[in-house]
């Protein structure tokens, strides 16, 4: 147990989580060690955002708790979270006529105060987000004139600014071409090999399965496989759980397992 | 023959630095004092709020010297440090002086008070005469003016009267004053019932004496007094402190409750602090010079246009709208068309215009 607390970063404790009455996650116990890779995936509407929001303090528990550094997020205030925590959300609202640095520089708002909201610290971090993410040049540009991919890079960028142990990301591959969903998967793996504790909802299995130090698949509100990607994308689980027959084979590449499915699945 | 890299973010070693020792980007200022302070101000923001500092004096300087009773430029000086012709020092301390000072600080607070609504609501239609606050205010000014004369002086009433109508609104909503949706659609039901109530009185009630309430109803500078100019300058200089801690995080809260508070923002309590400051501050302009219409409307998108920032500047929206009701002010008081009319007609005229194009723009965007 207190081997568990001292390498546990985030946890959830027996949490509900729901919007009005009806609960989507249903009573979630998961310790997210230090330094892990862990994708979350499931099947449309299984809870996998719903928790990971939660996680970012965004979702309040109708009941349990989520545990930071050992301590319950609610009882902490916003700001330091923010120093601890970053979540890159799934579809973000556009501010009008703001440019890629001005969000980037946004990311450094929890480590201000009232009267020091400059630092070199700030054009350190800033910098070092613009360069990870590749879009130095792009600084100046409004972010409403990027393709898809690159206003991607500039939200990841603006997380990165935060300058967190603890990244969560919702979906960030999504509306991405296949090329920059790599590209992006593999900044994030840098990041995690930089010392980085990364969590990351995500849809493809194969990405998932590739990335991941750890998997955990949900399924209706709850946890129903936690491992390493071997373990946890097997062909019986993946028709069990999104009700797809299918072959799994070892990547030829990476040897992480590849989800071949049977045939088209039928309506009805 | 080397492959091209599509990606040379990859291949590139380490980040480059900005500057030496990470200064400061271009185009923008520390302004620092010891390790305790050390504000970023942007060159830009900066230029503009001196220049429109500047056309504001220059508004003041004309509104004081021009027209029959203008203190002549050369003389301002010295009738400012107390010297100079008697009729001048009266026209400076008692008629003009006041009356500037009034018009700059309900310019100011309208201002700021649109720019806090506006950021808010993640509305560039919002303002808080949308919700009501002006035509409760007016309600409370017919009341006080018509009904309880000896009773209740006219600015107290419209403080009560907008307070009402902001009570109102926040109990139809059924979520105070958090759901900016639901605040304007609740506010526009308050506004009409606010508006029927005035006009009940003043039709019904009160025929003969209505005459004199319809200047006031419409927004006026006229005959304003030291009283007026502390009024709305004590609650300028009240709210202060809120407001230097709401700047930073109603910028945030533009991208939306979960962003902003991932980011390290409370954002219930961010937008609660927001309408409330903003309430404040036109319920105080309101209760001083009437309901001025379209300035807290357009003085925030003319400074988000001048500041070319993208995001809310409080500073600016300030000095805009102090500059907006100077110059309509100045036109009431020497255009000879303008003369005598209540500065809120010129606002509304020229405000109108405004509103038109923004729709239309709005319209064309599709977001309309």
């Amino acid at each position: 147990m207190s081997d568990d607390a001292s390498t546990s970063v985030l946890a959830a404790r027996s949490l509900t989580l729901g919007y009005g009455s009806d609960p989507v996650v249903h009573g979630v116990d998961l310790e997210i060690g230090s330094g892990e890779f862990t994708v979350i995936v499931g099947p449309n509407g299984c809870g996998k955002s719903t928790l990971l929001k939660a996680f970012g303090r965004v979702n309040r528990p109708m009941s349990g708790q989520v545990v930071l550094h050992g301590r319950d997020l609610r009882t902490r205030r916003t700001k330091a979270v923010a120093r601890e925590l970053a979540l890159l959300p799934q579809s973000p609202v556009v501010p009008e006529g703001v440019t890629v640095r001005s969000l980037v520089e946004r990311g450094r708002f929890a480590h201000h105060t009232l009267l020091r909201q400059w630092s070199p610290e700030d054009e350190r971090a800033i910098a070092e987000a613009l360069d990870l993410t590749g879009t130095t040049d792009l600084a100046e540009v409004p972010l409403a004139s990027l393709s898809g991919g690159q206003r991607q890079r500039a939200w990841v960028a603006m997380v990165l600014a935060q300058d967190t142990g603890v990244l969560l990301l919702d979906e960030p591959t999504t509306y991405l071409d296949i090329a920059h969903q790599y590209d992006l998967l593999q900044l994030f793996a840098r990041l995690h090999r930089g010392g980085r504790t990364v969590v990351a909802v995500l849809h493809d299995l194969a990405q998932a399965a590739r990335f991941a130090t750890r998997l955990v698949m949900m399924d209706d509100g709850r946890v129903v496989a936690d491992g390493t990607p071997q373990e946890v994308v097997t062909s019986e689980l993946v028709g069990e759980v999104f009700g797809l027959a299918c072959d799994v084979v070892p990547d030829p590449r990476t040897g992480t397992p590849l989800v071949i499915p049977h045939e088209e699945p039928v309506a009805g | 023959m080397s492959r091209q890299s599509t990606l040379p973010s990859r291949v590139r070693p380490a980040p480059p630095a900005p500057g030496p020792e990470h200064g400061p980007p271009r185009g923008v200022i520390v302004l620092r004092l010891g390790r305790a302070l050390a504000l970023p101000i942007r060159r830009r923001s900066l230029v503009v709020g001196v220049v429109i500092a500047a056309v504001v004096l220059v508004g003041a300087a004309a509104t004081l010297s021009l027209g029959n009773l203008g203190v002549p430029f050369t003389q301002l000086p010295s009738v400012l440090s107390g010297g100079g012709e008697a009729t001048d020092r009266f026209v400076l301390s008692r008629l003009r002086g006041p009356r500037l000072l009034v018009a700059i600080g309900v310019g100011a607070a309208l201002g700021i008070a649109g720019a806090l609504f506006q950021a808010v609501t993640r509305n560039p239609l919002g303002s808080p005469d949308v919700i009501g606050l002006g035509a409760g205010a007016g309600a409370g000014a017919a009341v006080a003016a018509l009904l309880l004369p000896d009773l209740l002086p006219v600015p107290v009433g419209a403080l009560i009267g907008a307070g009402t109508a902001i009570a109102l609104v926040a109990l139809s909503t059924g979520t105070g004053l958090r759901h900016p949706g639901r605040l304007i659609v609740a506010g526009i039901g308050v506004a009409a019932m606010a508006q029927a109530f005035t006009h009940f009185v003043v039709a019904v009630l009160a025929r003969d004496e209505a005459t004199s309430l319809a200047t006031y109803l419409n927004g006026s500078l006229t005959a304003r007094d030291w009283e007026h100019a502390a009024v709305i300058w004590g609650a300028l200089a009240l709210s202060l402190p809120v407001l230097v801690y709401l700047a930073g995080p109603i910028r945030l809260g533009e991208m939306g409750d979960e962003v902003s508070e991932t980011l390290g923002v409370p954002a219930k309590a961010t937008r609660t602090a927001a309408i409330l400051m903003s309430v404040v501050l036109s319920a105080a302009a309101v209760s001083v010079a009437g309901p001025i219409a379209f300035v807290a409307l357009t003085a925030p998108q003319i400074a988000r246009r001048l500041s070319g920032a993208g995001g809310p500047s409080l500073v600016l929206s300030a000095a805009v709208g102090a500059l907006l009701l100077v110059c309509a002010d100045l036109v009431v008081q020497q255009v000879p068309v303008g003369e005598g009319l209540p500065v809120g007609i010129v606002t509304m005229g020229l405000g109108g215009i405004y509103l038109g194009h923004l729709l239309i723009r709005e319209w064309r965007k599709g977001s309309l």
